[in-house]
């Protein structure tokens, strides 16, 4: 048996943690770009290989119809669910798409669980790079909020990933649990979770108890489909049309510009976390360049209708829990669009008190994760999560209307039974439809699955099918059925309504391993001499320019020093070795880099290396 | 029924070491999970049949449970080990949800009395009340047509609210005779005495239903007052 880690899935980065066994601390896996991110970005290349984080986010300029980001959004939804994400996102759905949802890359079409499989085995590479050992079971985060749907889609994605997924743990528990262990925090913690995509609040106690520490979530809420991305979107919007009107430019059939324009936004967003204004200066197709001055103001107003939104969940779950605002002990930010002035004022005003931002907002779920991993690998702990399921499980009944029989934020592992008979004489069959919301019609709540009971035939009212509904520790239903007469009990396979079946995973299983044995090491080899040959190639073609005449001696043989250094590293096939070579190589030729830029037209480029011209 | 009767499927030594089990679902010699079947919720917190329940004791009770039930203690146990545990914590969960809330509570224990009756009777205004129901059904009415006619809702909206407030009233002293009758129905257990218990839940029974049908209208009206 190999390790186990904690991942975290996130909509626009992800990341891999796990317990060291010296410390007894939980550490986020850098990977071989050096950061402990990995974009959640996915890209076929023309030659029908996978590209997973960094170097796909770069493909997002180059080949954007290769290539998809926050796919989470995809996550156990539906066509109809999602036809809001299709206009703000760059999905290209494949038309043959069933009743789960295929993503066109290229000439290839894959399912949100295959693309976030591929996010999930290259975590479990770095991680089986760092620790030098197999992983094979992981304990992966998921939104409070997920229904069943999103959560058996997450858990499909691990088992394509070749992973044993212990464990499904919502995020804002795991990062509390990253918190507590931290802090040794008591009482009553609101945990606020805005990340890339999805919204959580979740309202937890924090028990000490003889046995250890008890996590109990009093009560979670949120929304799936709020995020960074719709703070993006709406900055992405606002300039497009402040460069229609003054520019009189079109660029929404260009996606590469439109990609371009999105990544000099988000970085803009995170300038204006740090400073009360920056400007924005975009190279247009035209030559021109479209200059901007945004300040903190400006974006606080833009974003002011995302914030709005969070704060409806967040009054549900204090009222759920029947608590106030003034009770909570602890208020804690998680994720990384937190980071944004506005909300963390927006909170601390709310709460009426600082909320705790100790830990890097970005980490912390995984780090939670890691612990979690870490509790489930050895069995017993001193630490207990006790969560529960985010929304109500119904059954439809006459006339369309929902029949509760689990109630939002009970505690799971959580069931109900409710017992059936049949209205027709020699009727064979009673059709049950399951559903998950609030909502007093089942066409308001979201479809679950449909099965049907199978009844021998006899006089109506007669049979008796007992059925047991389950929500697993997962969040994630079972269900069962026994026919209280004979004691026989019925088999019955739930899958979500869009959900991949047994079948359909087998065969994806089968199809990933084609993309799995490209060698993990091998391919890290491959990009980083890639990338060590654009640099070289653009280090020379700057110094044979004009402007190399204007570098003084000592820094012209740093650069030579540096070129010779990585033409050697490139020889080998030290991944690691390439990549400090091409850093080393891009500190030596900053300066050049500058003075190649003064001779060229952009002045929207500058503090970039020559590699990045 | 007798209040214990329930538990007559527990078995009495564990199934995986033979020792005597002490109380259900865990075996204290070894620790295994038992496969009891159709405990009751009380019985599954040791709890009689009482309808006043100290919550703090119960929260420690069903705190202490879960650490012995919960699936994440099971991770590396057998598959058998993993359903159980998977069951038992469930109905933990469901047995404390129930037992929290004081209402759940004594429909559960009409249920396992085999005294809950709602039927026909839940749809129906209890006798007293028909007057005030009646009327508040015409200004429901009102207030939607005078919506629906976009016509001024301010009067009615008063009068909705009057309303509401009088039905909260009543249904605070639904409540009152609950806990009142939830008394009786402890003293009536401590003292054995089978025949008044019967007479007891009828009377519980008639709280819930009245109850059940004062609350839907209270929510009825505030979602109509909301959406005016």
């Amino acid at each position: 048996m190999g390790r186990t880690v904690g991942i975290d899935l996130g909509t626009t980065n992800s990341l891999v943690a796990y317990v060291d066994a010296q410390t007894g601390k939980p550490k986020c896996i850098p990977g071989p770009y050096g950061s402990t991110l990995c974009p959640s970005v996915v890209s076929l290349d023309p030659g029908g290989n996978i590209i997973v984080g960094e170097p796909a986010r770069k493909r997002l300029l180059t080949q954007p119809e290769r290539t998809i980001y926050s796919v989470k959004r995809l996550m156990g939804r539906g066509l109809a669910d999602v036809q809001e994400e299709l206009k703000l996102f760059p999905f290209r759905v494949d038309a043959e798409s069933g009743k789960v949802i295929r993503v066109q890359l290229g000439e290839k079409s894959f399912t949100a669980p295959e693309i976030s499989s591929f996010i999930l085995r290259e975590l479990r590479n770095w991680a089986e790079a760092h620790l030098g050992e197999t992983v094979d079971r992981a304990v992966i985060t998921v939104p409070a909020y997920f229904d069943d749907a999103q959560r058996q889609a997450t858990k499909d994605a691990g088992k394509l990933a070749g992973l044993d997924v212990l464990r499904l743990v919502n995020e804002p528990t795991a990062a509390s649990l990253a918190y507590g262990l931290h802090e040794k925090k008591r009482g009553l913690v609101a945990v606020y979770d805005l990340g890339g995509g999805t919204f959580d609040i979740s309202v937890l106690k924090l028990i000490p108890t003889d046995e250890g520490d008890i996590y109990q979530v009093r009560s979670a809420s949120g929304d799936t489909h709020l995020g960074g991305d719709d703070i993006d979107n709406l900055l992405q919007a606002f300039v497009h049309e402040q460069i229609l009107q003054s520019d009189e430019i079109d660029f929404s059939p260009h996606e590469e510009i439109a990609q371009e324009l999105r990544k000099e936004l988000i970085a803009l967003k995170h300038c204006l976390s740090e400073r009360e204004s920056a400007t924005l200066k975009f190279p247009l197709p035209d030559g021109k360049t479209f200059e901007f001055e945004f300040t903190r103001g400006m974006l606080d107003a833009l974003i002011r209708p995302v914030v709005d939104r969070t704060m409806t969940p967040v009054k549900r779950a204090l009222a759920d829990a029947q608590l106030k605002p003034e009770q909570m002990d602890e208020v804690v930010l998680v994720g990384g669009t937190t980071r944004t002035p506005l909300i963390r004022r927006t909170v601390h005003d709310f709460f009426g008190r600082q909320p705790h931002t100790e830990l890097n907002p970005d980490e912390v779920v995984a780090l939670g994760a890691a612990v979690q991993a870490n509790i489930l690998d050895r069995g017993v702990s001193n630490v207990l999560l006790l969560d529960v399921t985010p929304l109500s499980l119904g059954i439809e009944t006459y006339g369309g209307a929902v029949g509760k029989i689990i109630p939002r934020n009970s505690p799971i592992p959580a069931s109900a039974q409710e017992m059936y008979t049949t209205g027709v004489d020699n009727q064979t069959g009673i059709d049950i439809h399951v559903l998950q919301g609030e909502r007093e019609l089942a066409k308001d709540c979201r479809s679950l699955a449909r099965f049907t009971l199978k009844v021998p035939p006899a006089p109506a009212g007669l049979p008796r099918v007992e059925v047991k509904f389950l929500i697993d520790a997962n969040g994630i239903l079972q269900v069962a059925a026994k026919d209280v007469r004979t004691g026989e009990q019925q088999q019955i396979e739930v899958r979500p309504s869009y959900g991949l079946n047994d079948a359909e995973i087998e065969r994806m299983l089968e199809e990933s391993i084609e993309y799995a044995e490209q060698d993990f090491a091998e391919r890290q080899v491959i990009e980083a001499r890639t990338e060590a040959e654009g640099i070289l190639a653009a280090t020379n073609k700057a110094l044979v320019g004009d402007q190399s005449n204007a570098i003084p001696p000592d820094e012209r043989s740093r650069i030579d020093r540096s070129v010779a250094a990585l033409r050697e590293a490139v020889a080998g096939r030290d991944y690691k070795l390439i990549r400090k070579r091409i850093d080393e190589l891009n500190q030596a030729t900053m300066h050049l880099a500058e003075l190649v830029m003064n001779t060229a037209i952009s002045t929207a480029l500058k503090g970039k290396s020559v590699g990045e011209v | 029924m007798s209040p214990l009767s329930a538990n007559s499927h527990v078995p009495l030594v564990c199934t995986s070491c033979h020792e005597r089990l002490q109380g259900p679902f865990i075996c204290g010699t070894c620790g295994k999970l038992q496969p009891t079947e159709g405990t009751d919720y009380f019985a599954l917190f040791g709890l009689p049949r009482k309808l006043l329940i100290e919550m703090a004791g119960l929260e420690r009770k069903f705190l202490r449970l879960s650490w012995k039930l919960h699936p994440d203690n099971f991770v590396n146990a057998t598959e058998q080990e993993r359903e159980l545990s998977l069951k038992r914590s469930s109905e933990l969960n469901d047995a404390y949800r129930t037992l929290k809330d004081p209402f759940a509570r004594v429909e559960y224990l009409l249920a396992i009395e085999g005294e809950r009756k709602e039927g026909e009777k839940k749809q129906q205004a209890p006798p007293e009340l028909l007057e005030e129901v009646f009327e508040l059904n015409e200004s429901l009415d009102d207030l939607r047509e005078a919506k629906a006619a976009r016509s001024d809702v301010a009067t009615l909206k008063e009068k909705l609210h009057a309303a509401e407030k009088s039905f909260s009233v009543k249904l605070a002293e639904v409540d009152a005779e609950m806990q009142a009758t939830a008394r009786d129905w402890d003293k009536a257990l401590d003292a054995g005495e089978e025949a008044s218990r019967k007479k007891i839940m009828a009377r519980l029974n008639e709280h819930l239903n009245r109850r059940s049908y004062i609350r839907n209208l209270v929510v009825s009206v505030a979602k109509e007052l909301a959406e005016a």
